[in-house]
């Protein structure tokens, strides 16, 4: 396994979310496809601390758990959103909500 | 020492006039303002007592530069001799008494404390007037007291006829005032400063240029100067607005009217001595001669007992007058003393027959001035009704104070009889033991001296003068006493209601009434400590008889008016010591002060006994007098018909005048403005009215349609949808790798 390995999935990964986010018609789906997004880049810091760097040297390791908490945080916090967002318009979808609309 | 007290004596009063004004600020007063005002005169008067220990014989002013104008400076100061130590004790004195009297007459006035703040700021100004070293000084004090005599006149300003004898007095006075202060300027031109004393003061460089004989423009200046002296002592032309001034209250009278501000021209004519040239003091002489006759003769026929001694008042500042211009300094100032005494004792004993008159209304002590109000708000309407017929200021007398209603008063109110009494007697001249007459035989004993040595027809002139207006003031002195005290009493309501007056009327009557005795005033007036300034150019003369030599005194000669009678007196002089003018002034010259004592006494006797003979035993009848003399007594009842000029001509002129330049206004410049403004409003007005709707609003409305429509078009790129957004920035990301990739 090399460091192309890794970021070959990495980048699959990430153009997954991407398309996820851009596509899907429920945010909750949206929020899955930001986890994946967020997944790739930790998965990228892990990668890349592992082949890059000395082997003591493990904050890239770190990073990585910091983005694992910051993705719940943030999922928690969408989460709620959400529903704010539902009991507000009576839906989920973010093409229904357009109150920003020109 | 001198500067402190100074002080001390003029800002006790100021103190107790700015108390008051604070306090009024914030819309209160201090509760006991009289005893505060009393106080701060009675101090004063302690200082002046005390001054009268530092006099020096040739003092020098206290000075402090006050303001500096280019190259100008002008400085106040103090300028303490006797003249200005004996009317300190004349100004204070008399104030404190009518501080005192005024607890008692003015009781119950509902502006009581304001009043009480008006007599401070009074004798705060006429005592700065005095003490001041310097014209601009004196001028700032003149105006001052003028201020407060408006103020004090029109006190009951309700009453119309206060209200316009205030006005009458205030632009009277600055008839008077607009002379004297083109007078100052004359001789700021001349010397530079206004300064009196001292180095390059006016009176020093005045006696050096009278050395160059160049007297026209002095005698100018100084009849100019004299001008406000005209106007504030209320000599002839000037003199009809103090007889409308009684108007306010009786001891404003006594104090303003009598004693002290009247006075003022008299101590400014006095003060201006060394500049007086021949001719001014001659027209001095001659104003205050006339005054004496026409206020006396005046006097004669009043039946209101304030106006009777207020034409008193006039007549003898018209002695005081004379006496200066004839060079006795020292009589015209000695006369100036004994008089602001026993006349304010007079006024004030008028305002206790007065006062004990306001009780027939049968009101208690307590509320009658309130009730006064409402009388005299009465007789206000009267002036007006009658104002058609009587268009003259204060033609109508107040019941309270007419004579015709008075009579047989001696039992009711014994002091204010025996003082007033003791007054006459002194304004009478009668001999020997009262003031008034050695003051009076003084003057007379200078006219007559004057006309003897200088065998000069004017001063003859002037001595008759004065000796008929003494004649005549003893005839309607004891008038007044006999219609007021003597004889039955004319309205018997009144005069079961007539009382004596309380203690603190009483009291400042008696001090006065020992005023009035001669003994008294020499503790601060004698011979010895008044010395006439020098005023070379009176004795011209002598002065260019000695020096024959120097052709400056011959040209000095030359330029006078009277040049006939110096000449004859020149010759007839020769004999004469020219060093002891002013001791002989006051002495009297040698025969004239007996002949002139002789014939005071001859006239007074006789103006007394006539006034005995009309008014007590009436074999005398003034009645069928007055019928035989019809036009005589028209004219004295007319007061020489000088308001009914003054109306009939200045006052109509002013009219006429104003009614034209009302018409030129209303017409001509109303015309113009309003034409500008036509043609402001309907042309240029319009003109830019189309230019700001049509092209800058244009611009602004076209600037905002531009605006308003891009907007509409650009709106329609935010979706609202996130994920547009979104896609739109990913877009742009991949662009910006590829165009960064690519170079």
């Amino acid at each position: 396994m090399t460091l192309q390995h890794y970021l070959v999935i990495s980048a699959i990964l990430f153009t997954l979310g991407i398309f996820a986010v851009l596509t899907r018609r429920n945010a909750i789906s949206i929020l899955m496809g930001i986890e994946l997004i967020l997944n790739s880049c930790n998965l990228n810091f892990a990668a890349f601390a592992r082949f890059m760097t000395p082997p003591e040297d493990i904050s890239g390791q770190i990073i990585a758990i910091f983005g694992i908490v910051l993705a719940a945080a943030e999922a928690a916090v969408f989460l709620a959103i959400i529903l704010a967002i539902y009991r507000e318009f009576g839906s989920i979808r973010p093409d229904e909500v357009d109150t920003l609309k020109g | 020492m001198i500067v402190l007290l100074i002080s001390l004596i003029l800002l006790c009063p100021l103190a107790a006039f700015a108390i008051f004004g604070l306090l009024g600020l914030a819309k209160r007063s201090f509760p006991r303002q009289d005893y505060l005002s009393t106080a701060a005169m009675l101090i004063a008067l302690a200082c002046s007592l005390l001054l009268l220990q530092e006099v020096v014989p040739d003092p020098e002013p206290h000075t402090v530069q006050w303001l500096s104008l280019g190259s100008v400076t002008f400085s106040m100061g103090f300028y303490l001799d006797s003249v200005t130590a004996i009317m300190l004790i004349v100004v204070t004195l008399v104030s404190s008494l009518v501080h005192i009297f005024s607890m008692g007459y003015m009781h119950g006035d509902p502006r009581y404390p304001r009043f009480f703040a008006f007599l401070s700021l009074f004798s705060f100004s006429m005592l700065f007037l005095v003490v001041s070293d310097n014209l601009l000084g004196i001028y700032i004090g003149w105006e001052l007291v003028g201020l407060c005599s408006y103020l004090l006149i029109g006190f009951w300003f309700e009453k119309d006829s206060a209200a316009d004898a205030c006005k009458k007095a205030f632009l009277t006075t600055r008839v008077g005032d607009v002379g004297m202060f083109i007078g100052m300027m004359m001789l700021f031109t001349k010397f530079d400063t206004l300064s009196l004393y001292g180095e390059g003061g006016i009176f020093a460089q005045a006696a050096a240029q009278l050395s160059t004989g160049d007297m026209v423009w002095l005698s100018i200046a100084g009849v100019l100067i004299f001008c406000g002296a005209v106007g504030k002592s209320a000599q002839v032309p000037l003199h009809t607005w103090l007889p409308d001034a009684m108007e306010g209250p009786t001891p404003v009278s006594a104090l303003i009217h009598a004693a002290t501000m009247v006075a003022a021209g008299v101590y400014l004519t006095a003060r201006m001595f060394p500049i007086l040239t021949e001719t001014s003091s001659l027209v001095i002489a001659y104003i205050g001669g006339i005054t004496a006759i026409i206020a006396a003769t005046i006097a004669i026929v009043r039946f209101d007992i304030k106006r009777v001694l207020a034409y008193s008042t006039v007549s003898q500042l018209g002695y005081m007058m004379l006496g200066i211009g004839v060079g006795s300094y020292v009589a015209g100032l000695f006369h100036l003393t004994t008089h602001a005494f026993f006349k304010a004792l007079l006024f004030l004993g008028s305002g206790s027959v007065i006062h004990a008159f306001h009780a027939m209304h049968g009101h208690g002590h307590d509320d009658e001035h309130g009730h006064e109000h409402d009388d005299h708000d009465a007789h206000g309407h009267d002036h007006d009704e009658n104002h058609g017929s009587e268009p003259v200021l204060g033609s109508e007398i107040p019941p309270d104070q007419d004579m015709r209603n008075m009579g047989g008063l001696r039992h009711k109110m014994p002091i204010t009889f025996i003082t007033m009494l003791i007054a006459t007697l002194s304004i009478s001249g009668v001999p020997f033991i009262f003031s008034g007459f050695w003051s009076k035989d003084a003057i007379l004993a200078g006219v007559l001296g004057r006309a003897m040595e200088w065998n000069s027809v004017h001063h003859y002139l002037l001595f008759g003068m004065a000796l008929f207006a003494a004649g005549i003031t003893a005839f309607y002195m004891f008038r007044l006493i006999f219609m007021t005290f003597f004889g039955e009493p004319r309205n018997q309501e009144m005069h079961d209601m007539a009382h004596e007056s309380p203690k603190s009327m009483t009291v400042p009557l008696l001090v006065l009434a020992v005023l009035s005795f001669p003994v008294v005033n020499t503790l601060w007036f004698n011979a010895d400590y008044v010395k006439p300034p020098e005023q070379p150019h009176l004795h011209a003369p002598a002065h260019a008889h000695v020096s024959p030599d120097s052709k400056v005194g011959e040209a000095g000669l030359t330029f006078s008016l009277f040049g006939i009678s110096e000449a004859v007196a020149a010759e007839d002089g020769a004999d004469d010591t020219h060093g002891a003018h002013g001791d002989d002034a006051h002495h009297g010259h040698g025969p004239a002060h007996t002949i002139a004592m002789v014939l005071s006494i001859i006239v007074a006797g006789l103006g007394i006994l006539l006034s005995w003979l009309f008014y007590h035993r009436r074999t005398l009848s003034a009645e069928s007098v007055a019928t035989t003399f019809r036009p005589l007594y028209t004219l004295f009842w007319h007061k020489y018909y000088f308001d009914e000029f003054y109306n009939g001509v200045l006052v109509a002129v002013t009219v006429w005048k104003s009614r034209l330049f009302a018409q030129f206004d209303g017409t001509i410049v109303d015309g113009i403005v309003n034409g500008v403004g036509t043609v402001t409003r309907d042309i240029l007005a319009a003109f830019v009215g189309v230019f700001d709707n049509r092209i800058v609003d244009g611009l602004v409305n076209q600037v905002a349609e531009v605006t308003w429509s891009i907007g509409g078009r650009v709106r329609r790129i935010q979706t609202g949808a996130i994920q547009t957004y979104l896609f739109v920035v990913l877009a742009g990301i991949v662009l910006l790798i590829l165009i960064f990739r690519v170079l």
